[in-house]
């Protein structure tokens, strides 16, 4: 009680003084007033989005870590680090870790078990499908005004540069039920990455079509590129156990050593929703471009090109390590893994990126990822939903400042923010002042946050001459950490500067029936999709899946995404 | 004609040894072969080169498990969980146990009860309302959450029961005889007796509270009280590495550490592997006593 | 009669067993009621839509109901078999051996995979049997080319009873030990006399011996029909092994925690009980009237 008539007395004098106050004068007076909570008084002025608690809140929430990760000085926590410290310094927001669980099924679970016993905590970060469950329940805070009046700028522009697209994925009749994380586009867009090394040592180029990509990949895998004398190399890395062959339209970026380019060479765009000739939404997973690319695979995989191990490997990224694998698919950041390891272990491994193989037409077709995947919510009647906006801006603006040598992964519900041309624009960036056609300080906006500081150590690790990126030219161990990120954005987003066709999906959330039957429809299609591609079911069976998949709930689930996009 | 039958059965016998021996080889070579992998150096055991002898041996994993203070935090909620696990599995099961061996005329509604127990065994409302009860009864986090989570294990109750209604009839005539109520013929005649099922059971616990993991996820806030096999699972399960963020995936190239994983599963088989030889009599005795009824 | 008076004991005894029980595992049995709702975690559990049988009808309606059922039962029967008739055969083979202290050595050994847990084994079942492991590189020798083990959905139910054999026959054995203890041994006197030879001796009057005891065995594990093991093939699954590998208890778990079907997996886990439950009935029934023996 006190607490909340603490922040509505803050609201109120902000709204008068339009500033930081330190007075506690006005607090019995106005708690007198205190109604549902100080956001809603209808005031629309904007209030301070850093403004500092003058008395100490609690925020309660469920955290994801690395079971693996030492970097935590001693006596930190994952509760307690320099980013909840720094937090609390600067908002007064004491953060407390309700649970913690390793990051991906586990940390799931435990955010499923808590919403279904409807015992959450004061905020959680989430995925979609959870996102959905949790307002179906009514579990969440409506973050519409806290959202319009305490944002930073920064933040509100982030937004709006998707287009309306991240708004749209929080947005519930009309009501914006979480902040979304605001990805770089870059992470939806899966690029080839190929051992350039090994294509100059057979004299070969980098393969522009299907064509070139098999007669490279047999090369790989028969010519013994690594020169070990045996017969150990893999043409192209597959996905591994629990990972997906291609990223969907709920799960749509940084879809690892997925096989998403070889699909989009066929047109073909599996898990996401597309529009037919007539205008109507369909699915891609049961056009026939996806049964050619399957064929292809699938024959790819006869031919022992692709990993024998795809989708069953524990690890994917371990033949990448080990210097055994030519060619994997994969986002623009592989400099922060697996290739660190990888040229750690092999420092003449040079990794490329490439938008490759093109269509029959040459072009390079990329479905594009969702800006936000990730959802910051509240639980509803929490005193101060607005400190977790605060928290967001705070990260915002001083990401660029935070001593990294302690993962921003232990920033309390920390999700990634940012322009969605972020990598591109920085990668052109960097280029320009490497050559000398603009100087640092040309580059101005804040948003881009990294870039001051990418432009003032790229020198540290790549050396001359700038304009080649082969990796005898780079010197990671002067600085692993700015090798990583240089090299992401040199090497990795540089080829996203060029023009290429992107396909969005009509949806990237669910619908009323996919709530019930989409677990199974997946189940089917990652069942099937894989058998054809192993050769452990002929591809006719691609036929039977589409009509299964139609009638086991797609038709209508199509109807419903007709519907939703209208 | 004798001599040929003799070399037979030496035949017979000999082949009889090397089968068994081949086969109590292939029950130790799992274990063989971790401990082989956690002595090895670590891209030789990525690379899938070491079999039954490590490659490049070195005592690198154990040097870093010994320096990792999460490691032994677990292992000792282990211990305790174990520690505190067995004693009241043992207490409550053979209180409950006693009265559940009388026959129905002595005690009526011993079937009802019995009936109840396999109920609960089959029946169950689900992972959810088991969690909200648990919580709600303020076990959440705490070390009895973990010993009591698991509700009664029947199974043992059946044990100790069908051990006491193996043991001689004549025992409770004469214990009536000297006026003995049903404590004193539970503690002074019926226990004793019953050393070997009893440690059996106190066996089956510890094994059960020392390998199970899912609860120590479930029913715990984090890894500062994650039991040792918790702690394990979310070392060696599967990662998703989907929709994760460059940061998050940077890490994950710790995970891939199969040496030192292998190291953390041998070191946590260790207590198991030293307590069951020894309780091996009991259990072989216990086990066909309240299993078998002759 | 005098017993009487101890009745009231009897509930004190029980009182501390059955206050557990109630809390932990029949109080959350209100939880059943979500098979008959659409369960809304903000509504709870007592206010969400009552929805009849609608789970049920869905449920039967679903492909992977068939499947899930029909992989269980394949996988648990097969379990059951081989786990009478390995250990039967070890058992045998162990009686026959003479020197003790061997026979000790190997019986501790053969019990050690049974106290290991699946988490830990599976990892090193994935281990041994990956395509550059052990034993594609012991079938290489032999000429055969690498098996993707894990992804021959035809073999995954065989490595599943497989594992599951080899790391409970040891345990398996114990009972069948104790019981060959019972035989009386002028019956293998008698037998030598004749001039039977070992393998005789054991078919007609090691085997009938334990008659019993493998009858009461195999009717025991009923029960079981409808356990094929979760600890076992969630930790060795994934997608291509589906068809044949998935079972209802992963399937009840993937559905039911992760993709958030309350209601369905409940049900279905509702539907397993109810049949285990006669399975139990009957073969609580089987063993009184044809071994004269009371399971509990």
């Amino acid at each position: 009680m006190i607490k909340k008539s603490v922040s509505l007395s803050m609201a109120l004098m902000l709204v008068v003084l339009s500033a930081c106050s330190q007075s506690k004068g006005d607090t019995n007076a106005s708690a007198s007033q205190s109604t549902e909570s100080g956001s809603q008084t209808g005031v629309k002025e904007a209030k301070d989005p850093f403004g500092k608690y003058p008395e100490t809140i609690t925020l309660t929430y469920g955290k994801s870590v690395d079971p693996t990760d030492n970097s935590l000085p001693g006596g930190d926590t994952p509760e307690h680090n320099q980013y909840s410290r720094y937090i609390l310094d600067n908002l007064n927001i004491d953060t407390k870790v309700t649970w913690q669980a390793a990051s991906g099924t586990n940390y799931d679970q435990k955010v499923n078990l808590a919403i279904s016993s409807s015992d959450l905590p004061d905020a959680l970060v989430v995925k979609d499908t959870q996102l959905r469950e949790m307002v179906k329940a009514g579990q969440l805070a409506d973050l519409t005004e806290v959202f319009e009046q305490y944002a930073s700028p920064a933040m509100k522009n982030f937004m709006e540069k998707t287009g309306g697209k991240s708004a749209e994925s929080v947005t519930f009749d009309g009501k914006m039920y979480a902040i979304p994380s605001i990805q770089v586009q870059s992470d939806g867009v899966h690029e080839m990455w190929i051992r350039k090394d090994w294509l100059d040592k057979l004299g070969l180029e980098p393969p522009k079509t299907m064509e070139d990509l098999e007669k490279v990949a047999k090369a790989f895998v028969e010519q013994d590129p690594d020169g070990n004398g045996k017969n150990d190399t893999i043409g192209i890395s597959g996905q591994q156990n629990g990972s997906k062959l291609y990223a969907n339209f709920l799960e749509s970026t940084n879809n690892t050593f997925g096989l998403d380019p070889i699909f989009g060479a066929y047109k073909s765009y599996p898990g996401y929703w597309l529009k037919d000739e007539s205008g109507n939404p369909v699915y891609g997973s049961i056009l026939p471009e996806t049964k050619e690319a399957l064929g292809k695979l699938r024959d790819f995989y006869a031919q022992g090109l692709i990993d024998k191990e795809i989708g069953i490997r524990k690890s994917a990224y371990e033949p990448v390590v080990s210097g055994k694998a030519g060619i994997f698919f994969a986002p623009w950041w592989m400099g922060y893994g697996p290739l660190p390891d990888a040229i750690k272990n092999d420092p003449k491994a040079n990794w490329q990126a490439y938008l490759l193989p093109l269509d029959a037409n040459g072009q390079f077709n990329a479905h594009m990822g969702a800006p936000s995947t990730l959802f910051v919510v509240v639980r509803k009647g929490y005193e101060h939903p607005e400190a977790v906006v605060k928290m967001l801006n705070l990260l915002v603006r001083d990401e660029s400042k935070f001593d990294i040598s302690v993962p921003v992964g232990y920033y309390p519900l920390r999700v990634p923010m940012s322009y969605t041309d972020e990598s591109e624009y920085s990668s052109k960036a960097i280029k320009d002042v490497l050559s000398g056609a603009k100087k640092p300080e040309d580059f101005t906006d804040p948003g881009y946050k990294l870039l001051a500081a990418d432009i003032q150590n790229v020198t540290k690790v790549k050396k001359e001459p700038y304009d080649n990126m082969d990796i005898s030219n780079w010197d990671p161990q002067a600085d692993m950490g700015t090798w990583s990120r240089i090299y992401s954005l040199l090497v990795g987003s540089s080829p996203l500067e060029q023009d290429y066709n992107k396909v969005y999906s009509l949806l990237y959330s669910q619908t009323k029936t996919m709530e019930s039957r989409w677990s199974n429809l997946k189940k089917l299609e990652d069942e099937t999709f894989l058998k054809i591609i192993m050769g452990a079911a002929p591809l006719d069976d691609f036929d039977k899946f589409v009509s299964d998949w139609k009638k086991q709930g797609g038709d209508k689930i199509t109807e419903e995404v007709k519907e939703a996009i209208q | 004609m004798i001599r040929d039958a003799s070399l037979r059965t030496r035949l017979f016998d000999w082949t009889l040894v090397i089968v068994l021996l081949l086969i109590a080889f292939l029950c130790l070579l799992p274990i063989w072969y971790t401990l082989a992998v956690s002595l090895s150096e670590k891209s030789a055991a990525s690379a899938g080169q070491v079999w039954l002898w490590p490659v490049g041996f070195n005592f690198n994993s154990y040097e870093q498990i010994m320096n990792d203070g999460r490691f032994f935090h677990s292992f000792w909620i282990s211990i305790q969980r174990v520690a505190i696990g067995a004693a009241i599995t043992i207490l409550v099961t053979t209180l409950m146990a006693y009265p559940l061996s009388r026959n129905a005329r002595d005690f009526r509604l011993r079937n009802v009860f019995m009936w109840i127990l396999v109920f609960t065994l089959l029946f169950n409302g689900g992972l959810i309302p088991w969690y909200m009860t648990v919580k709600a009864l303020g076990l959440y986090n705490t070390i009895w959450g973990l010993v009591l989570g698991g509700g009664v294990p029947v199974f043992n109750v059946i044990l100790i029961v069908n051990y006491f209604r193996n043991l001689p009839k004549e025992l409770d005539e004469a214990a009536l005889v000297d006026g003995a109520g049903p404590w004193k013929m539970l503690f002074s005649i019926y226990v004793p007796l019953a050393v070997p099922v009893l440690a059996t059971v106190t066996l089956f616990t510890i094994v059960y509270h020392w390998n199970e993991f899912f609860h120590g996820l479930v029913l715990t806030s984090g890894q500062d009280n994650y039991p040792l096999q918790t702690f394990i699972q979310q070392l060696v399960v599967v990662v998703d590495a989907s929709n994760m963020t460059e940061d998050q995936y940077k890490r994950l190239n710790e995970l891939s550490n199969q040496t030192l994983n292998a190291a953390k599963i041998f070191i946590a088989m260790i207590p198991v592997l030293l307590v069951y030889p020894f309780l091996q009599r009991f259990f072989i005795h216990g086990i066909t006593l309240g299993s078998v009824k002759e | 009669m005098r017993n009487r008076s101890f009745t009231k004991h009897y509930y004190f005894m029980l009182l501390p067993g059955f206050v557990w029980l109630v809390l932990i595992s029949i109080v959350p049995m209100f939880g059943i009621v979500i098979a008959f709702e659409d369960y809304n975690p903000g509504q709870g559990f007592f206010r969400s839509e009552w929805i009849g049988l609608e789970n049920f009808e869905y449920m039967f309606d679903l492909n992977d109901t068939v499947q899930i059922f029909r992989n269980t039962v394949f996988i648990a029967v097969m379990k059951i078999v081989a786990n009478l008739i390995v250990p039967l055969a070890f058992a045998i083979m162990l009686n026959e051996l003479r020197f003790t202290s061997m026979k000790r050595w190997i019986q501790t050994l053969v019990y050690l995979p049974h106290f290991l847990s699946w988490v830990i084994l599976s990892g090193i079942l994935l281990d041994i049997f990956s395509y550059t492991g052990p034993v594609n590189n012991l079938l290489s020798v032999f000429g055969v080319d690498p098996i993707l083990f894990f992804a021959r959905a035809d073999l995954f139910p065989y490595i599943v009873v497989g594992s599951d054999v080899w790391k409970e026959f040891g345990f398996n054995t114990i009972i069948y030990l104790a019981a060959l203890t019972g035989i009386n041994p002028s019956l293998y006197e008698a037998a030598s006399i004749d001039g039977a030879s070992r393998l005789r001796r054991i078919w007609h009057v090691t085997l009938p011996g334990l008659r019993t005891t493998i009858v009461l065995l195999a009717v025991l594990s009923l029960g079981n029909v409808l356990n094929a093991g979760f600890d076992q093939i969630f930790n060795l699954y994934n997608p291509m092994l589906y068809s044949t590998g998935d079972i209802i208890d992963t399937w009840v778990y993937r559905e039911g925690l992760l993709n958030m079907q309350y209601g369905l997996a409940t049900a279905v886990g509702l539907l397993k009980s109810v049949v285990s439950f006669i399975l139990i009935v009957v073969s609580y029934v089987l063993a009184s009237k044809f071994a004269n023996y009371r399971i509990f």
